[in-house]
């Protein structure tokens, strides 16, 4: 007999499965990547445009998530009204909404016959479907959720008294903001921005379906890979090897921060 | 100068009545249970809550009125906190905290020196609250409510969470700063002993929760 408290026997066997049907995509990817091709497949005109693409767009829409999503967590932090929790859902709701009926939703607020898009293009001639702005609203629809989430748990983190006595010492209530609470959030500041840049990036669905796939204008690279694919092309194992690689740096730049992040909002 | 209070702090679960006038130069104890309503009587002073009706006085300007709808913000009422813990700046060294809303002059100033000196904070000035004893913590969120130049001094619990010979530290150091300052001094504390040996007049809050009960003292 071991001498030890027993633990349900064999419950750890069936996590073998799961680990593996994560784990073995991954190792595939880098062992089917043809390295003799790998500089040209990620170089040539087609992969170059969408990489630059994606860059852009996603740097974009996490600047955009910083801009306008810090405020929008101060407010859910700080706010309390009668239909709160429904602001909440909703604002959330992309993170597990699938992306591709993120991307339908767009297209009937911002295409042209959409609910906004139409007075956009009736009054203005805006078009903003199938656009590389387009792509940067469909990054951000399903990215910035991630930002907001984090940062309103920062700031409800953040401890009154402390931005109390700031003010008493004299700082306004801008400056307090400024230089205490935004100080003091950094940590999640920066797993948030991150998390919503990686996010921004793998964008696949509610671009499609918003902006469309035209190469050189609204392609970004998960769309090239796909495209690669379907046409049998060996650049689609290498997009995808530079993809895991840009995670596989995010997750180690976070070291596993933002889980803490979600859970107590920053340190 | 004085201090003036004669308001009332409702909310779902308590209220506060407070009706006290208190002369500059003197130090008024507030003791109290914990959950009785000190700190929300502290709040007000300060400016971080308003009262629910009622008004407040500061040097005979009126610095909260339910009733003409007047609240000053914190930064213009020339109060100076020390909180419960030191309530210093986690992100800022002992020195950015000395001077946080003060500017660079105040650095190069005779009474910085000063008061660097007499709360023994030259070698720490460089150090992060976290990297303090609660003695330390404490003399640095003392020395920075000594340097700003305030009319009404609020102290919540300063000697609370302290060994003995901190606390005893402290509270010497607070005796003999407490003779030199010319406004009014709130001196927020659940020990009684700290209360007698500090304060020139001391207020009870007694708040059962649920009702009102009325806590009076009026000295001038």
């Amino acid at each position: 007999m071991t001498r030890r408290l027993a633990s349900p026997r064999g419950l750890s066997v069936l996590g073998i499965p799961a680990a593996a049907l994560v784990i073995i995509p991954v190792v595939a990817v880098v062992w089917r990547t043809p390295w003799s091709t790998f500089w040209d497949s990620v170089s040539n005109d087609v992969s170059r445009t969408a990489l630059a693409l994606s860059l852009r767009t996603s740097l974009i829409a996490t600047l955009l998530a910083l801009v306008f999503g810090t405020p929008l967590a101060w407010m859910l932090a700080h706010s309390r009204f009668r239909g709160l929790a429904v602001v909440r859902s909703l604002l959330v709701l992309p993170m597990v909404l699938p992306p591709v009926v993120g991307g339908v939703a767009l297209l009937y607020a911002f295409g042209r016959r959409g609910l906004v898009g139409g007075v956009l293009d009736d009054w203005f001639g805006v078009r903003l479907a199938f656009t590389e702005t387009a792509a940067v609203m469909a990054q951000f629809f399903v990215a910035a959720p991630f930002f907001i989430v984090v940062m309103e748990a920062a700031f409800a983190q953040v401890d009154p008294r402390v931005v109390g006595s700031a003010r008493t010492f004299g700082a306004g209530p801008w400056r307090t903001f400024l230089t205490v609470t935004i100080p003091l959030v950094r940590p999640s500041l920066v797993a948030g921005l991150v998390l919503t840049w990686a996010r921004a990036l793998g964008e696949f669905g509610a671009t499609i379906t918003f902006a469309g796939n035209t190469p050189g204008r609204t392609q970004t690279i998960p769309l090239a890979v796909y495209s690669a694919l379907e046409s049998g092309d060996d650049s689609a194992l290498a997009l995808s090897l530079l993809m895991v690689t840009v995670s596989v740096v995010v997750l180690v730049a976070l070291r596993g921060r933002w889980v803490g992040a979600l859970r107590r909002g920053g340190e | 100068m004085s201090l003036t209070m004669r308001c009332r702090f409702v909310r779902e679960t308590f209220s506060i009545d407070v009706d006290v006038s208190v002369r500059s130069g003197c130090v008024l104890g507030i003791g109290g249970e914990n959950g009785s309503g000190k700190t929300t009587t502290l709040d007000m002073i300060a400016g971080l809550l308003p009262c629910t009706s009622g008004s407040i006085l500061i040097d005979d300007s009126v610095v909260d009125d339910s009733e003409t709808g007047r609240f000053v913000q914190p930064e213009h009422r020339g109060v100076a906190t020390v909180f419960q813990g030191g309530g210093l700046l986690p992100h800022l060294s002992v020195v950015g905290n000395l001077t946080f809303g003060r500017g660079r002059a105040l650095r190069a100033s005779p009474r910085f020196d000063e008061i660097v000196d007499a709360f023994d904070l030259r070698g720490l000035l460089r150090r992060r609250p976290n990297e303090l004893s609660g003695g330390q913590r404490q003399r640095a969120s003392l020395a920075r409510a000594f340097l700003s130049p305030s009319r009404v001094l609020l102290l919540d619990e300063p000697t609370t969470f302290l060994d003995t010979d901190s606390r005893n530290a402290i509270r010497r150091l607070m005796k003999d700063w407490f003779v030199a300052y010319e406004g009014t001094v709130v001196l927020v504390s659940h020990d009684t002993s700290e209360i007698d040996e500090l304060a020139d007049v001391a207020l009870r809050v007694d708040v059962t929760r649920g009702a009102t009960t009325e806590a009076n003292l009026v000295r001038d």
